[in-house]
């Protein structure tokens, strides 16, 4: 089988999963407005959002995670992919899997699992996907010709190892007869937290480790500052769970450990920030923009950033009382998969798209355009979703005012939120358009020479 | 020191080994420990609603249309929330773990982008709730309270698309919520629905 032939399908699969995903937000975002558009059954309000975050972790990001981290794991190991068919097997099985949990959830047929509601068989089909995929990873990494194993390579074992672990308690074990109640609200939050912060959260730093230094040709800025962000992130980001049920029924003591590790991670994040930013300071000034790749990896980090200084906040007892429940929680949680681990996926892609093609990018001048659009549409977005959240937390405190009149309150928020969610759809498809054009368009051999003089 | 460093790294045996020991002590401290040490999140020596057939059905219809996703069902210890969904001047008692122990499909939720639901358990006449049901901005004559602002900033979807049966089975489920704290009695000790006021 030809090499790479798992990366192309996943790479071009996630990038369309991508455009669905945003059209399921986009609508979402217009019933908030206008609630009786589309009144039937198959898109009423909840299930399009729970379609909308499905196809964004699964048939996106984590699919563009597995593409991307296909093609650079051979290269930085200096081997070939463990087994091209097992990949092959695995992208095309994995892509049915989720169409049809898809399908499932417009029917109806569900799990009472957040980001976890594709329901059996289709999510033990993901699970054995993934153990497809971690057969892959550790098979390169055994089979591979460089004695040292680069960050990129810790962080993809890391996922691969702990994700196993999420994925059953949140999707299986969480279903089990025995468990029920609070208990269960606890094993599901533990897969729900630990799906951004032990799945996409290593995957993408993975990508941003090897695209960063490589994209701006300049050594990574400190190996020590690798090590702790990692080693710091594999022990304490597994214990914050609870801190979705602050104030809640939940015990206090677990709410209290929850607190203090969420607060925690602020030790690794800003060890991998510090390294990125560091990385990019050290590389020539007049190049190290260039394009939009290390556009998308600096936004990244920047959202990066601002997103893991908002969750340990958002933790404590007092500011939480007003953000949780609220809308900040959907902008908190926008800027960390959207903003963070979105833009690296978009960053990697983008990388790696030319070279499956085997010729240079579409057009830069188009992936910068991309960019900036996307850029200056997602920060209205973001900052709207918060400052209504605010408004709405504040507003509970006062039992004069009724719920319908705080939420009466929100109507212009959601209207820019849905006009600055349209521009982002719409600088989606510059992205898409790059995309299949490097795979698919008619032009490529001028561009070869061009390059190459 | 130096050396043990390196050996990790060029080690995929001692890699992977290491990530998931650091790993697996927090996730044994936050999933298993909890419910040895904290037995109210399991079991109870309190009286907890048994669900009718008829309720289950309507916990499953509950989870299909995704109401979790709008309405949270637990009271928060917060006097914010205690005095929001209280009745008249009792406030609400706060949410504890025992109350949900029979709840096989928990639906404690994150979001409230319309009100919690935790204790809503005879708060309006499944009349009501049939109406509401079935257009969340007009219920017609019967409930004239509903005119004006709901109609404009509600923002709950439809379930005209539910058969009746589907509707009462629904209904049923919500009458149960917040019902197993008797926290709304008369002065000889029987629960009190709102509306029969």
């Amino acid at each position: 089988m030809k090499q790479d032939t798992a990366a192309k399908t996943m790479v071009i699969g996630s990038t369309l999963f991508f455009g669905a995903a945003l059209t399921m937000g986009l609508l979402t975002a217009l019933k908030f407005i206008a609630p009786t558009v589309g009144e039937i059954e198959y898109l009423s309000l909840p299930r399009v959002r729970m379609v909308h975050t499905n196809i964004n972790l699964f048939g996106w990001l984590l699919q563009a995670n597995m593409g991307v981290l296909f093609w650079i794991l051979p290269r930085i190991l200096h081997t070939k992919l463990f087994s091209e068919k097992l990949g092959v097997a695995m992208a095309a099985l994995y892509n049915l899997a989720i169409i049809g949990g898809l399908v499932s959830i417009f029917l109806g047929r569900v799990k009472n699992v957040e980001y976890g509601e594709i329901p059996a068989p289709f999510d033990y089909l993901v699970a054995v996907c993934w153990v497809m995929f971690a057969i892959n990873i550790f098979g390169t990494v055994a089979t591979r010709k460089v004695k040292y194993l680069y960050v990129t390579v810790w962080y993809t074992l890391g996922a691969v190892i702990w994700t196993t672990f999420v994925y059953i308690t949140g999707n299986m074990l969480s279903q089990m007869p025995m468990v029920a109640g609070v208990n269960q609200a606890n094993l599901i939050w533990f897969y729900v937290h630990n799906a951004v912060g032990l799945i996409f959260t290593p995957m993408g730093v993975a990508i941003a480790y090897y695209l960063i230094p490589k994209q701006l040709d300049t050594p990574i800025y400190s190996h020590k500052l690798s090590m702790i962000g990692f080693w710091v992130i594999s022990f304490v980001y597994v214990w914050t769970g609870a801190h979705h049920m602050i104030h809640g029924p939940v015990s206090h003591w677990l709410q209290t450990v929850a607190i203090i590790f969420s607060f925690s991670l602020i030790i690794p994040v800003v060890a991998v920030i510090t390294n990125f930013f560091g990385t990019f300071a050290t590389a020539p000034r007049g190049t190290r923009m260039d394009g939009p790749i290390p556009k998308l990896l600096m936004m990244g980090t920047v959202y990066y950033i601002f997103t893991c200084l908002q969750g340990p906040f958002q933790a404590i007892r007092s500011v939480n009382e007003i953000t949780s429940k609220t809308d900040w929680v959907v902008g908190h949680a926008h800027m960390a998969l959207f903003g963070a681990f979105s833009y690296y996926a978009m960053a990697g892609i983008y990388y790696v798209a030319p070279k499956l093609a085997g010729r240079e990018l579409f057009s830069k001048k188009l992936g910068d355009l991309h960019f900036w659009i996307m850029t200056i549409a997602s920060v209205p977005f973001f900052a709207v979703l918060w400052i209504s959240g605010v408004i709405q937390g504040f507003a509970w405190l006062n039992p004069e005012n009724t719920f319908v009149e705080t939420l009466a309150a929100l109507k212009h928020a959601h209207v820019v939120r849905f006009a600055s969610g349209g521009l982002i759809f719409a600088a989606y498809f510059l992205f898409l358009y790059n995309v299949l054009q490097t795979f698919f368009g008619k032009y490529g051999e001028q561009d070869e020479t061009e390059s190459v003089a | 020191m130096g050396m043990k460093k390196l050996d990790v790294e060029k080690s995929l045996l001692l890699t992977a080994v290491a990530a998931f020991i650091l790993f697996s002590v927090g996730a044994v401290l936050t999933t298993v420990v909890p419910p040895m040490v904290d037995k109210s999140l399991w079991t109870t020596e309190n009286d907890v609603h048994e669900y009718t057939e008829q309720e289950l059905r309507g916990i499953a219809i509950y989870k299909r249309e995704g109401c979790v996703y709008c309405h949270t069902q637990q009271i928060r210890k917060l006097d914010s929330d205690e005095r929001r969904y209280g009745w008249r001047l009792v406030n609400a008692p706060a949410s504890e773990a025992w109350e949900y122990v029979n709840d096989k499909t928990h639906f404690l939720g994150t979001k409230r982008t319309g009100p919690d639901l935790a204790r809503v358990g005879g708060k309006y006449s499944s009349e009501w709730h049939w109406a509401h049901f079935k257009n969340p901005r007009n219920m017609g004559e019967k409930f004239p309270d509903r005119k004006g602002i709901y109609e404009k900033a509600s923002i709950m979807p439809s379930f005209a698309y539910l058969s009746d049966d589907e509707i009462r089975d629904l209904t049923a489920y919500i009458q149960t919520l917040g019902r197993n704290k008797n926290w709304r009695v008369d002065e000889n000790g029987n629960p009190l629905n709102d509306y029969e006021q």
